[in-house]
This record gives C-alpha cells, sequence and structure tokens, in this order.
C-alpha cells in the first residue's frame, strides 16, 4: 500500500493568539514494504504528521492518498484506514487496560469484530512477532518489565494486521537491553511480515540500524530525505536543526577534514571497523 | 478538543483590582453573591450592575473575556429562565396552555433570577480572572485556618487544590493521548447505546486511573524529597500582607453593602417610587 | 567527612505475587553488601540496567528508603536516624525521572520555593534563594510561567532549582534524563556538570546512557543489586565485554576502538570521544 502526502499543512489553534503551524506544505511519497525512519527534535511536526497519517487529526489543507484514495473523502471508511495504518504511540504501555496479557493485544481485533479464531490467531502471531513467550499470556499486562509491557502494547496494534505500522519514539526511556529487545522485534516485524514500518526517533543510532530511508522533519517541513548514509554524511547540516548524527559520521568527516582518504558516508560501528582497517593497511603499504 | 478547557482562567494584567489581596477579593465576591439575594428592586439592580461595572473597568480584563465565561453556562440560563417563565404563578395570565402559564409576574421572575445568575457568575469570574490559583488557594487556607480547630484541615485542603490545579494539564494531555491511543486500535465512542458508550470508557479510565496513581505516588516520594511535613513549622516565600489599597477596597465594599441594604429598605418603604 | 558512605548496605523487601497454587511471597534482595565511598565535590556515575537496584540506592541516599542491612552515612549522618532525616534531605537533593511528576506548584518560582518553604526558612531569604536558583539554571524568564507550558529539559531543570534552594552538598539525580530529547538531555547535562564545577555540589547521576557516564570522574556499576565495577570512566569503559554482560552499552567510539584493537591494531584503551578516537588515529598514521 502507498501512502502519499500532498501539499499537508497543520495549523493548531487556527484564528486564536496560540496559532501555531505545526506542517507547512509537507510532500511526501512512501512505497509499500519501505522502511522509513522519521526524524527532527521536539516541536519539528513529526508526531503531527504521524497522527494525520491515520487520519487521528484532519488537515487544515492538503491531503493523505491511501492507494490513490483521499483517507477523509469518506468518514465511514476512516475505521478501516486507523485499522491498515496502525499507530503505537509513545509509551504505548500507559494504554494497557485489560486483566490480562492476551486480553489486551485481543482489545484491537475485537474492537474490528473478527470471529474467535481469527482473533486468536491474530494475537498470538502479534505476541510472537513482538517475542511475548506464551507463558506470559495469561499475566496481568502491569507485572511485566518495562520493555516487556512496551512489546505487548505495539503487539495490541500489530494484532489489528495493518499494513502500514507506524511507532512513535518506541525505545524512549527504555534501558539498552530493552532497547535492543524492542529494535530486534521491530525489525523482525518488518522481515517477517514485509508490512512498510515508520519509525519515529530522535535517536540516530536506532534509525541507522534499521530504516531504508530517512526523513528529517524541520520547522514543520520535511527538510532532508535520503539513504541513512546520505543523511548522515552531513552531521553539519543535522545539528543546525538540533539533531545529531550517529558518532562514526563525526570521526569519519573530521578525519576527511584532516587529509585522510576515507569515505564520509560510514555510520556504524562494523562499517567503522572494516574502513579503518583499511585505512590501516594502506598507510602501511 | 479537550484540551480547550481552562480551569481558573486567569487574565494576566496588571490592575488595581490584580493588585488587592486575595483575601479581600475573596471576601468582597462573597459579600456581593450575598448582596445579590438582597436586592429586591430594579434600581437595586441597576445599582449592583453599575458597581459591577466599573469594577470590570478598574480589573482592566476585556468585557469579551467575561461573557466568554456566560457562554457555557448558557443553557443552565435558559432552563431557568424557562422554569421562572412558566412556573410562576400570578394574577395577570397573558397566555395559558396546558401545563403551562404564562403571567407578567413570570416574566418579571424570569428576568430577576437571569439578571441574578448573571452578575452571580460575572462577580465570581472577576475573581478567578484577576487572582492566580495560588493567591486563591493560600486565602482558602487563610480563610478555613479559624476551623483547625474543630478538624477543618486548612493546610491539606489548600495543597490538594494546588496540586489539582496543577496536574489538571497533565490529566487533561493524558486522557486526550489515551483516547487517540485508543482509537487507533479501532476503539468506537461515538456510537452504540448508553450502556455500550459507558463501556467505552473502561479502555480511557483504567489506564488513566492507573497513571493518576502512579504520578501521585512519584509526586508524593518528590515531596518528602523536598522535606515536605505538613504545614508544622512552613514558612511561606510570599506573605499576604494588608497594604493601604486593601483596606480602602474594605471601606469601599461596606459602602456598597450598606447601600443595597438602604435600597432595600427604601423598596419597602417607598414601594412605587424605586 | 565522606560525602556518602555506605557500609554492606542491604535492602530486601518481600513481594506477593499470583501463581496457580495462590499467593506466594516472594523476597527480593534490591542491594547486597554495597560498599561505597563518594567524597565532596565528586561527580559519580552509577550505572546499570533497569532492575539493576540503581534506584534502590539512590533513594537510600535521601532517606527514601530504610537499609535491611548495613548502614549508610550521608556527610556522617546515619540515615536510620529517624530525627536527622530532614537534615539528610536537606544535604542530599533529589531529582527524579519524570519531569511531570515532581513539580508542586503551579507557578514556576512558588515550585522552586516549596523545598524553602518545608525547610521553615524567612520569606525574604526564601526570595533570595529563589532567584539564584532560578539564575544557576538559567531560567530567570520562566520565574512566573506554569510549569505544564515548559519543555521537558525545562522542567527537569527547574526541578534542580528546586533542589538547589534547599542548598545541598549534593545532589542525587535519578535518570534525570530518560525522558528527554536530545535537546533537553543537553540542556540538563550542561546544568549538572556547571554545578559541579562551579558550585562544588557532589553530583550522583543515575543514568544508563554512556555518553553522560563519561563525563563522571568515578563510576559505579551495579547489577543486579551487587556493585560489580567501579573506577574511572577510562577503566570502566575499556572493559567492552563486561560492560555488554551487564547488558550496557558503550560509545560507538569506544566499541570500534576495542573491534580495532582486537585485529591487532595499536589503539589505546581508554577512547572514549569522537576528539580522542580522532586523535588516536592521527597518531597511529604520524607513528608510522
Amino acid at each position: 500500500m502507498s501512502i502519499k502526502i500532498s501539499h499537508l499543512t497543520h495549523v493548531y489553534n487556527e484564528g486564536t493568539a496560540f496559532e501555531k503551524k505545526a506542517l507547512d506544505d509537507v510532500s511526501i511519497e512512501i512505497q509499500t514494504g519501505e522502511f522509513i525512519g522519521l526524524i527532527g527534535h521536539t516541536g519539528s511536526g513529526k508526531s503531527t504528521l504521524i497522527q494525520h497519517l491515520n487520519g487521528i487529526i484532519p488537515p487544515t489543507s492538503g491531503e493523505i492518498l491511501l492507494d490513490g484514495e483521499n483517507i477523509h473523502k469518506d468518514k465511514a471508511k476512516l475505521k478501516e484506514v486507523r485499522r491498515r495504518i496502525g499507530l503505537a504511540f509513545q509509551y504505548p504501555e500507559y494504554q494497557l487496560f485489560e486483566m490480562t496479557v492476551y486480553k489486551d493485544v485481543a482489545f484491537g481485533p475485537t474492537n474490528m469484530q473478527l470471529s474467535k479464531e481469527e482473533i486468536h490467531e491474530s494475537v498470538v502471531s502479534a505476541l510472537e512477532t513482538v517475542g511475548i513467550p506464551h507463558e506470559l499470556y495469561e499475566k496481568s499486562p502491569f507485572e511485566l518489565s518495562g520493555g516487556q509491557k512496551r512489546r505487548v502494547a505495539i503487539a495490541g496494534v500489530l494484532a489489528m494486521n495493518p499494513e502500514v505500522l507506524i511507532l512513535d519514539e518506541p525505545t524512549a526511556g527504555l534501558d539498552p537491553r530493552g532497547r535492543d529487545e524492542i529494535l530486534a522485534a521491530v525489525g523482525r516485524l518488518h522481515r517477517e511480515r514485509g508490512i512498510t514500518v515508520i519509525l519515529v526517533s530522535h535517536s540516530m543510532e536506532d534509525v541507522a540500524k534499521l530504516a531504508d530511508r530517512i526523513i528529517v522533519m524541520h520547522k514543520g517541513k520535511a527538510a532532508m530525505t535520503g539513504t541513512p548514509r546520505e543523511i548522515f554524511s552531513c552531521p553539519a547540516e543535522l545539528e543546525g536543526m538540533g539533531l545529531a548524527a550517529p558518532q562514526m559520521s563525526y570521526v569519519f568527516a573530521s578525519l576527511k577534514e584532516k587529509g585522510f582518504d576515507v569515505p564520509t558516508d560510514i555510520y556504524t560501528v562494523e562499517e567503522a571497523k572494516e574502513a579503518l582497517l583499511k585505512l590501516v593497511k594502506q598507510v602501511k603499504v | 478538543m479537550i484540551r480547550d478547557i481552562t480551569i481558573g482562567q486567569y487574565y494576566p494584567v496588571d490592575s488595581p483590582i490584580h493588585r488587592l489581596d486575595a483575601r479581600i477579593k475573596l471576601g468582597v465576591t462573597f459579600l456581593f453573591i450575598v448582596t445579590l439575594f438582597l436586592v429586591n428592586s430594579f434600581t437595586g439592580y441597576l445599582f449592583a450592575a453599575a458597581c459591577m461595572a466599573l469594577v470590570i473597568r478598574a480589573s482592566k480584563v476585556p468585557l469579551k473575556f467575561m461573557l466568554k465565561g456566560l457562554k457555557s453556562i448558557m443553557i443552565i440560563i435558559l432552563f431557568t429562565a424557562f422554569i421562572n417563565l412558566f412556573m410562576t404563578r400570578g394574577e395577570h395570565v397573558l397566555w395559558h396552555w396546558g401545563f403551562l402559564t404564562l403571567t407578567v409576574e413570570g416574566i418579571l421572575m424570569a428576568i430577576k433570577m437571569c439578571v441574578r445568575l448573571v452578575m452571580l457568575i460575572i462577580g465570581s469570574s472577576l475573581l478567578t480572572l484577576t487572582t492566580t490559583p495560588i493567591q486563591l488557594t493560600d486565602a482558602i487556607e487563610y480563610v478555613l485556618r479559624p476551623f483547625k480547630r474543630i478538624g477543618v484541615p486548612a493546610h491539606e485542603i489548600a495543597m490538594m487544590m494546588t496540586i489539582a490545579l496543577r496536574f489538571i494539564p497533565t490529566l487533561l494531555d493524558e486522557t486526550d493521548k489515551i483516547m487517540k491511543a485508543q482509537q487507533a486500535r479501532g476503539a468506537d465512542f461515538d456510537t452504540g447505546n448508553l450502556l455500550q458508550k459507558a463501556k467505552s470508557l473502561i479502555p480511557i479510565l483504567v489506564p488513566l486511573f492507573i497513571s493518576a496513581f502512579r504520578r501521585a505516588e512519584e509526586l508524593a516520594m518528590a515531596m518528602e524529597a523536598r522535606c515536605y511535613h505538613g504545614d508544622e513549622h512552613r514558612t511561606r516565600m510570599k506573605e499576604m500582607k494588608m497594604e493601604k489599597r486593601d483596606y480602602r477596597a474594605m471601606t469601599i465594599a461596606c459602602c456598597y453593602t450598606l447601600a443595597i441594604f438602604g435600597l432595600r429598605f427604601a423598596a419597602k418603604v417607598f414601594p412605587f417610587v424605586i | 567527612m565522606k560525602m556518602v558512605k555506605a557500609e554492606g548496605l542491604s535492602y530486601a523487601y518481600t513481594r506477593l505475587t499470583e501463581t496457580d497454587h495462590g499467593t506466594e511471597e516472594k523476597k527480593i534482595t534490591a542491594l547486597e553488601q554495597v560498599d561505597i565511598e563518594i567524597e565532596k565535590g565528586e561527580f559519580i556515575v552509577v550505572l546499570g540496567h533497569n532492575g539493576s537496584g540503581k534506584s534502590t540506592f539512590a533513594k537510600h541516599i535521601n532517606a527514601l528508603l530504610q537499609p535491611t542491612g548495613g548502614t549508610l552515612w550521608v556527610k556522617g549522618m546515619d540515615t536510620q536516624q529517624e530525627e536527622k532525616v530532614w537534615d539528610i534531605r536537606q544535604t542530599a537533593g533529589m531529582v527524579f525521572q519524570n519531569p511531570d511528576n515532581q513539580l508542586v506548584a503551579t507557578v514556576v518560582e512558588e515550585d522552586i520555593a516549596f523545598g524553602p518553604e518545608n525547610m521553615g526558612i524567612e520569606p525574604k531569604e526564601i526570595r533570595r534563594r529563589v532567584d539564584d536558583a532560578l539564575a544557576t539554571v538559567r531560567m530567570s524568564e520562566f520565574a512566573a510561567y506554569t510549569p505544564s507550558k515548559l519543555s521537558g529539559g525545562q522542567k527537569q531543570r527547574i526541578a534542580i532549582a528546586g533542589v538547589l534552594a534547599m542548598k545541598p552538598d549534593c545532589i542525587v539525580l535519578d535518570e534525570p534524563t530518560a525522558m528527554l530529547d536530545p535537546v533537553g538531555r543537553k540542556e540538563v547535562m550542561e546544568t549538572i556538570e556547571r554545578l559541579n564545577r562551579e558550585e562544588g555540589i557532589t553530583i550522583i547521576l543515575i543514568t544508563h546512557y554512556m555518553d553522560e557516564a563519561v563525563r563522571g570522574d568515578r563510576v559505579y556499576v551495579i547489577d543486579d543489586g551487587h556493585l560489580v565495577m567501579q573506577g574511572h570512566p577510562k577503566e570502566i569503559f575499556a572493559q567492552v565485554e563486561t560492560l555488554k554482560g551487564y547488558g550496557l552499552d558503550v560509545p560507538q567510539v569506544t566499541e570500534t576502538a576495542y573491534l580495532l584493537r582486537k585485529e591487532g591494531i595499536d589503539l589505546p584503551g581508554d577512547i572514549l570521544t569522537i576528539e580522542e578516537m580522532v586523535g588516536a588515529l592521527c597518531q597511529l598514521k604520524s607513528a608510522i
């Protein structure tokens, strides 16, 4: 399913003293199966943008086309749009409410009025994808660890079998272990289910690990788009937008400046190791 | 949406009314509300309204702001008018249909009640518009202090009000967020019968309560860490001190009350003049 | 006198868990036999994954929790002495993780005044302290704001100012940046470092962000209630494998340097920052 955002503008509190333009003529296209990293500092408009994508807030002007059809054209279809485009908010564990993990994840599919078998299948498959073992299904979600709670909450969205999954800051507030578990689950669901993922984050390291394409939001505009390689090769520009590139981008930019013959599009530890090994060998020869 | 609700809207300008001691304002507002029920003539209303207009003028709060407060309770005003209009018994019947009877007395009563209600609301919103919530809670704490001996926890009530005011925006934001999150999972809050609608609130209320309890627990710990132990040996940064202007305001308020009593008395003695 | 000293500090509690056979009492040990000595003016970082016991340790310093074994002294005061509780809390202030859940008042300056008011300070002195604290965290222009209109980073700075107004010798910060965005994190870290450097306040920062940990004078690693590592950040981060074993991360540069060393390249074992990495690589080049 392709998403096309064209000339999307959103103004909060229009016509009052608190008027604020959160999105300013944004046009973006997202293809089926893509893994998008959406980055930008707080207030850049990224949260407003994702809430538009599943129709929770209507645009002030412009439109969002889902397979060529405006999502606000038919109000009756909006619920279906919300199912097809799953949205896991920031700190999603705060929306858990049921007595058991299983029941909570079943909330979405139940609202879709699926049959009991279909619900069961969706719930189990979603929980398996996020790596929650069977023995936790009948536990209260409030007894789980922070990282587990969050994965259950994400499974709650996943159980509606969305074609697109939007995750708003899924690793916020977690420790390294919890963060790695979430990112592994997100990577897995993208690979195994082939669904489109939009990962909102201000952690460059997280985005760098997973995304095929990065969209940088700044002051309500889509300021930069490109592969992680393209985006991270200009750390200075990112700094200007209140963001930071992964550490390695800085190391290589700095080495290049000092006259070393190194590529500047390196941002992961593994790549850095290879490039530096090559460099050292070059120097030795 | 939900965050448009404003509670205790304070209008931040510098005016003689804003500068008054909150205790005086609280007292005067109370006095004003009482006098509204003592007024028994149109001249009396006119006098009270004129005095109120002067205070509004002095407060530098735009009239538009005051009237906005009325909008939300328009239904109550209309309802009051309707009840008084048709339920008042009187001699001068103008129109009669079923159990509805329209009388001259009814019309007069309806006008009187509406004027009273509108003035009551404008009067009390004048208090919240010119006094910060914190000054107001301090004033309430002060006023309740004498009742401490009979077991009224004045300090605790004030502290609870402060915390409530502090957390209302946070919890409203949170409600908004939870609603959106459950909507994203296909929850439907708008359709269905009353029972279904009530049931659809569970996914909002449960997380909200859990979150409120978590916040309460964390806040209690944070307060303890900052040496909070009730109002024993507690001082305040801003002490409430009565100034000349406060005594002046008190005098004016007393004169006003006397005038209202005077008018009430006059209306009884010379009902046709006033 | 040591700012904070712990000897055999242990903390255990029982939790009721529901199992198939009814409720079961389970004894959980959050801290076991922890010995720590912190000097005045030090910048200490406590690392550990969630549930490692690092927050439990922090709450002991503020006498919010009482040890079930061993003793903890704050500036020579035993935290188990009930009559010393308020002195201890004034000496070692505490900032918590969630900026929303630790501000009490609806106006910034009133919130900062909360601590001194509880201590029974003179009104004029409170005013002075509030103004000073606001200036120190560079938030003076926000004195009359309501906290809900501030960003996360700003709220945390107000929370720090609220502690500062109590004139503490030591501030314990329990994951103060975990819920903040990069801008907020930077603001808070700069504030903390300034307090340590310029005001000489002892800082105990609990975190799991490694880029914050490298700025400390000394790092403690807590795992499963035990103090498992301690030392200068350079000594700690040189042990990449061990840290990873405790569910912790190392900065990208440190990890890369570690991998390169394993390949036989002669890099120092204590690279923590981008500058150090670039410097070391340049040296390597000139050496050859």
